[in-house]
């Protein structure tokens, strides 16, 4: 028989006479809660995590290095391996970035339809983020859902791109296709049941008991923590801190349409649980909202060069990725190729912020904290 | 490449004429390149900003306490940019957060970059962001190769592992900083990807597609002698 929990620790007579101390635990590289190959050392005292430290590298490819050797338009794909789960996201940063150094003006069809794409990405991204965190924190029937949903949006950027996950979406200055025919009904008729689905994700999880006691209280990071350690995102606003790019510097026609930042109190891993499925309502919205005023005729693409050259100088541009602010510093010589390129990766940042929600909680806390980062260790590492 | 250089050079009927003894000549060609090599790449392109700078009110506040210190730099999109000197960076970006005016209390991203035909060899950068008053700010500190930069990680936290890539990629030393180690490249990495003398991939993968057609030859252990030996196979080719 278990005896009943007063909230104080059991102190054994035993104690004062023996000694005990901390022993380290390596949880990683190869670990299925940790995303991919990301490796945590912690410090346990029992199972209480007293400090803890983070291994990064093992998926470094030398993005940054590789795009100074092909030209701005060659650099394109590589960085949709970035974030391979939102990849439409990580092409619109770049592009964006040597846009804005070119100064060149993208056709407002083009930006509309950048703006569902993008939201459509968020979507999918957040629907397998809600899946396998789920999965981590115990829930298994979760991910199946995720999953079916994610793949009806899949289908949509087949039909429309090519591809399913590293679409190479844009091109500098616009984007290459016009929606396909039969593509818009199937996107509004997809807008109309995803809002139901997200209904039902709820009834799995927001309301179970066994999800509240995994999730409430813990990891928890204030939000003056949370901004000092410059994080991002959904991770940044479960802390309280209204901080949404597109709001706050708005690109792509962000400031034609009506949403709201959706943002928790606690800085707990259920608010930053909540904080991404508000937005994924919030995204439907926005998609409707670009589907319905789409510009009926207009260009598809910017006047660019087939050779571009930007003048010499700096552009930091960024974007609401699903994880946080992605932003792009990019150098250039007035040469063809890039000079430096430099990527604000928000999974990288964001993942500072672990020590801090873990240090003093459980160890089967650590997974629910990793989770509630929504990290990609593709974008992590570069 | 010797003989390319050499004949533009010499005239086109002596040329056409001189064909035959043109191996007697052969001897004396590494002489040539080496008087006209000083006239060839005297002026390395220095990298600059073309543009404008623009002043915004964080950047004259920061004129209006720090005078001449502080000073902007160009830009050709529009993007507020100091340019500080590296004894005072922590000063003013101190100021910066604190002040209220400025309340640049977001630090969006921190890098390096490298820049070997300027005076100062790197440049630190820095995007701030204030969430009060919806302004961003970019201020940069210029250093000279293997001088150290100082730490801002007591300013920002979030500074940490930043500076580490930073200094793992570029070789900047932060000074203070309390854990400046290796954090994207394996541990025994030799050199610094980022910057701009290290070949693509790396010299031990340069020299193996240098040698694809070619004799196998076996890599010293040293890394300089085995850039030496990639850059002579590739221009012998």
């Amino acid at each position: 028989m278990a005896a009943e929990h007063t909230g104080e620790a059991f102190t054994s007579p035993l104690r004062e006479v023996m000694e005990t101390k901390t022993y380290e635990l390596n949880m990683g590289p190869q670990h299925p809660a940790t995303h991919g190959v990301y490796r945590a050392i912690l410090q346990l005292d029992g199972e209480r995590v007293v400090s803890m430290e983070s291994v990064l590298g093992y998926l470094h490819r030398g993005i940054e290095k590789w795009a100074e050797y092909r030209t701005w338009t060659q650099a394109t794909p590589i960085f949709d391996r970035l974030d391979y789960v939102g990849a439409v996201l990580n092409c619109h940063g770049y592009v964006g970035a040597v846009e804005k150094l070119l100064n060149l003006e993208v056709p407002k069809k083009a930006q509309y339809i950048r703006v569902v794409l993008d939201e459509l990405q968020r979507i999918a991204n957040h629907l397998l983020w809600l899946g396998t965190h789920a999965l981590d924190v115990g829930a298994q029937s979760m991910l199946f859902y995720g999953i079916r949903e994610r793949e009806a949006i899949l289908d949509l950027f087949e039909a429309m791109l090519g591809q399913r996950l590293l679409q190479n979406a844009y091109p500098i200055g616009g984007v290459r296709f016009d929606f396909p025919k039969g593509w818009v009904p199937v996107c509004y008729r997809l807008l109309e049941e995803l809002p139901k689905k997200i209904d039902d994700y709820e009834t799995l999880l927001t309301g179970n008991r066994i999800w509240v006691q995994r999730t409430k209280g813990v990891g928890v990071i204030s939000a003056k923590d949370a901004t000092a350690l410059s994080l991002s995102g959904p991770t940044l606003r479960g802390s309280g801190v209204n901080f949404d790019v597109r709001k706050a510097m708005p690109y792509s026609s962000y400031e034609d349409f009506d949403f709201e930042v959706p943002l928790g109190q606690n800085g707990d891993v259920f608010d930053r649980y909540m904080c991404r499925i508000r937005e994924m309502r919030q995204s439907v919205r926005i998609i409707r909202q670009a589907l319905d005023g789409m510009p009926a005729e207009g260009e598809l693409k910017g006047k660019v060069g087939r050779i571009i050259r930007p003048p010499a100088g700096e552009a930091y541009y960024t974007v609401e990725a699903a994880k946080g602010q992605l932003g792009y510093y990019i150098v250039s010589d007035g040469a063809e190729k890039p000079y430096r390129l430099h990527i604000k990766s928000p999974s990288f940042v964001n993942l500072q912020g672990i020590e801090t929600m873990c240090r003093g909680g459980l160890i089967a806390d650590v997974v629910a904290n990793i989770g509630s980062l929504d990290i990609v260790l593709g974008e992590v590492d570069r | 490449m010797t003989e390319e250089t050499k004949e533009p050079g010499t005239p086109e009927a002596p040329k056409a004429a001189e064909s035959a003894p043109a191996p007697a000549e052969k001897p004396a060609a590494p002489a040539a390149p080496a008087a006209a090599k000083p006239a060839a790449p005297p002026a390395p392109k220095k990298w600059e900003p073309t543009g404008e700078v623009v002043t915004t009110p964080v950047t004259e506040r920061l004129a209006a306490t720090f005078g001449d210190a502080v000073a902007g730099v160009k830009s050709s999109c529009k993007e507020a940019t100091v340019l500080v000197p590296k004894a005072r960076l922590v000063e003013v970006l101190q100021f910066l957060r604190d002040d209220a005016d400025c309340a640049m209390d977001y630090l969006s991203d921190m890098t390096g970059a490298h820049y070997p035909n300027n005076d100062k060899k790197f440049e630190v950068v820095y995007h701030l962001w204030s969430m009060t008053h919806k302004q961003s700010l970019r201020v940069k500190a210029q250093l000279d190769d293997g001088e150290a930069c100082p730490t801002a990680i007591h300013v920002w936290p979030g500074a940490d592992w930043m500076e580490r890539e930073a200094h793992d990629l570029l070789g900047i030393v932060f000074l203070g900083h309390p854990n400046l180690k290796v954090i994207l490249l394996p541990d025994d990495f030799e050199g610094h990807p980022l910057r701009k003398e290290f070949p693509l991939g790396g010299a031990q993968e340069e020299m193996i597609r240098a040698n694809r057609y070619g004799k196998p030859v076996y890599l010293p252990e040293d890394l300089e002698e085995a850039q030496k030996i990639v850059e002579e196979r590739r221009h012998g080719r």
